[in-house]
């Protein structure tokens, strides 16, 4: 379609020529990874933790380390189950640790040797998150062991990650920062120009022209997606150049994800340029969506680091399932939700945005 | 004359927004080839019949052929035989002049445009072909946009305002580039606030006010509908009253020593008053002496009771 591509080409061009854009929209997510990156590691907060506890022990000795971090990890909510089953919830991210006590803890205690006791942790939750929880376990088994006769010390820690590779903060942060990248591509990078385009009457002139709407629509649509591959392209290479981030999913998945959280976020600055008449009015609704959606949606921080009365703010916006999505295909977070839920929450946004946006949009 | 020779047809049409009629049942007729100017005060419902009879716009109520189509049934087809320019044009302000009107070449698919540098050289950016919109004066985004508006070598081309901004230079360029346009058999409607503009450029013109077409004609008619006589004036210390009695004067007044004198019959007042010079029977030589018409400005003037720039 030749409209579509000299209308597609005449965009890029307004962009690359529009430096205060291209910072904006290219230079500020990569500023975000180096200056967290760089300075941040970790984050504090200690919630209340899901525990799986699994006591293999048929001995005295196993029952009783079980009561005492029922008596003494308070902050600990305590499940059983067998180890499969708490593994996997562990993955799937609906509980934060798994405690083995194994088989032969009693017997080992009572020949004066050591029982290792197992840890399974999910260090994609933060590494400060990990270092809480070990240092609570320690203190209870600590405290079990003074309780016991003898000189050697009856109990040791093994944790176990798992994940195969290590988390790092920056893995954390890569996927997030995407995410919010596409976000304000959607926001700054469509409501804000497309109101000015209809405020200026540029909408209006293309409209005494023969040329159809949706022509307009699918190159701005394209020229979008375009400049968010771009933006993926450059965080990417920055993550894995500089902060020797691993992706761990497939690349097309990631594409997939990232044409997909655009269009999403696309079609919001459809809706939102669709309500606001004048460009200051669209400044000030993608200022007041983009604050809450950059700290609320697990971004920065993880989700669990967030106050329990703002979950429901937290799962109403969108970004929380893109960030969630991409940090689980890009470097192999662990889920905060299934995969298909985060897909399915986006497919309807974006639905939705563009059905409302299509029905109330001016073009003069 | 037959349908087909209209380039526009347009019957009662009426646009209400809230309590005001914009447009109270205008009609009219352009004839191809014409060049058709409406004037009216701002508010008059001017723009808005226009961008009816574009297709911009819905009408309330009332019938719309442009070259033979029916609006809005046919408006896309419409749209690619016409030519657009707007009052106010803030084009992608980062293209070059070149850029954006290869740009709107491409919104043509199948007709038969003209070549963007021909485009350049018949509106004199030639020296501005890689300036960005953003970086152009008014009077040159003027002629930008009177440019784009003739892309598609239209059939039927609408000029809103076309000079304002332009320096008289400028504006005469242009004034030429109509001409050139009807030479080529284009039909132009075209709006103005220069009453000078319509009497240089229009064969017809309709005044408008208060959403209704008020007065309709060539300017001539209806300056001589309005204005029978002609005015003569010259310098006389003397006074007027000596020149009364002359052939065709139908009043004589006298201001700071300056007489005119309204005839309704200019060769015998000119006569007469050549005459009595010669004779020397009254007043000394006829200095500053001049003859001009009532013009549109004043036929405008006592239809709205208001100058058109107000």
């Amino acid at each position: 379609m030749n409209t579509i591509r000299s209308l597609y080409v005449a965009s890029i061009k307004e962009f690359m020529r529009d430096r205060a854009a291209i910072i904006w929209t290219l230079a500020f997510p990569l500023i975000f990874i180096v200056l967290f990156g760089v300075i941040f590691n970790g984050n504090g907060g200690a919630p209340n933790y899901t525990v799986g506890l699994i006591n293999q022990d048929n001995g005295p000795y196993g029952t009783a380390l079980v009561s005492a971090f029922k008596k003494y990890a308070a902050s600990f909510k305590f499940e059983t189950g067998s180890l499969d089953a708490e593994l996997n919830k562990l993955k799937q991210g609906q509980t934060d640790m798994v405690i083995v006590i194994p088989a032969d803890t009693s017997q080992k205690i009572a020949q004066k040797q050591t029982a290792t006791v197992q840890m399974y942790d999910d260090p994609s939750k933060g590494q400060s998150d990990s270092q809480i929880k070990q240092s609570i376990v320690q203190a209870v088994m600590q405290g079990f062991s003074d309780s016991l006769p003898g000189t050697v010390t009856p109990l040791a820690l093994q944790t176990n990650s798992i994940l195969t590779h290590k988390y790092t903060y920056v893995d954390f942060l890569v996927p997030g920062i995407l995410a919010m990248a596409l976000m304000q591509l959607g926001l700054f990078g469509t409501a804000t120009p497309l109101v000015t385009l209809r405020q200026e009457q540029v909408l209006r002139r293309l409209g005494a022209t023969p040329l159809p709407r949706w022509h307009l629509l699918a190159s701005q649509v394209l020229m979008r997606l375009t400049i968010a591959l771009v933006q993926t392209g450059l965080i990417l290479a920055l993550s894995v150049w500089v902060f020797k981030v691993q992706i761990q999913g497939s690349i097309l998945a990631v594409l997939g994800l990232v044409v997909l959280g655009a269009v999403a976020f696309v079609s919001l600055g459809y809706l939102v340029a669709a309500i606001s008449k004048t460009v200051d009015a669209a400044n000030g609704i993608t200022s007041a969506v983009n604050f809450p959606m950059m700290f609320l949606s697990g971004i920065f921080f993880p989700l669990a680091a967030l106050p329990i009365f703002l979950t429901p703010i937290v799962r109403a916006l969108p970004l929380t399932y893109l960030g969630d999505a991409l940090r689980q295909v890009l470097t192999g977070g662990t889920p905060a939700f299934p995969i298909w839920l985060d897909l399915a929450v986006l497919a309807a946004w974006t639905l939705v945005c563009s059905l409302v946006a299509v029905r109330l949009f001016k073009w003069e | 004359m037959s349908n087909e020779s209209w380039a526009i047809v347009a019957e009662d049409l009426r646009k209400t927004y809230g309590q005001t009629k914009a447009v109270d049942g205008i009609s009219l007729k352009v004839a191809e080839g014409e060049i058709f100017g409406m004037l009216g005060p701002n508010g008059a419902g001017k723009s808005t019949t226009i961008e009816m009879i574009e297709g911009l716009r819905t009408a309330d109520s009332g019938t719309i052929t442009v070259l033979g189509l029916r609006q809005p049934r046919d408006a896309r087809a419409i749209k690619m035989r016409i030519g657009i320019q707007l009052q106010t044009t803030a084009l992608y302000p980062r293209l070059t002049v070149t850029e954006l009107l290869d740009l709107f070449h491409t919104f043509y698919p199948g007709r038969t445009t003209i070549p963007t540098d021909q485009l350049i050289e018949m509106v004199d950016l030639g020296e501005k072909r890689t300036t960005r919109s953003k970086n152009l004066s008014g009077g040159q985004r003027q002629r930008l946009s009177v440019a784009l508006a003739l892309v598609n070598d239209a059939d039927l081309v609408f000029l809103d305002e076309p000079t304002t901004g332009m320096d008289p230079q400028a504006r005469r360029q242009l004034w030429d580039v109509i001409r050139d346009l009807q030479r080529r058999g284009k039909t132009i409607l075209l709006t103005t606030h220069y009453l000078e503009e319509a009497e240089e450029l229009c064969d017809r013109v309709a005044i408008i006010d208060h959403g209704r077409i008020i007065e309709m004609g060539s300017p001539e008619e209806l300056v001589h509908r309005y204005f029978n006589e002609i005015a003569i004036s010259f310098r006389d210390p003397a006074g007027g009253d000596a020149y009364r009695t002359l052939e065709g004067v139908t009043h004589v007044s006298t201001e700071d020593g300056r007489v005119t004198l309204y005839s309704s019959d200019v060769p015998h007042t000119m006569a007469g008053l050549l005459s009595q010079q010669n004779g020397g029977g009254v007043g000394t030589a006829l200095r500053d002496l001049s003859v001009h018409n009532a013009t549109l400005e004043d036929v405008f003037l006592k239809l709205t009771g208001r100058a058109l720039r107000d």
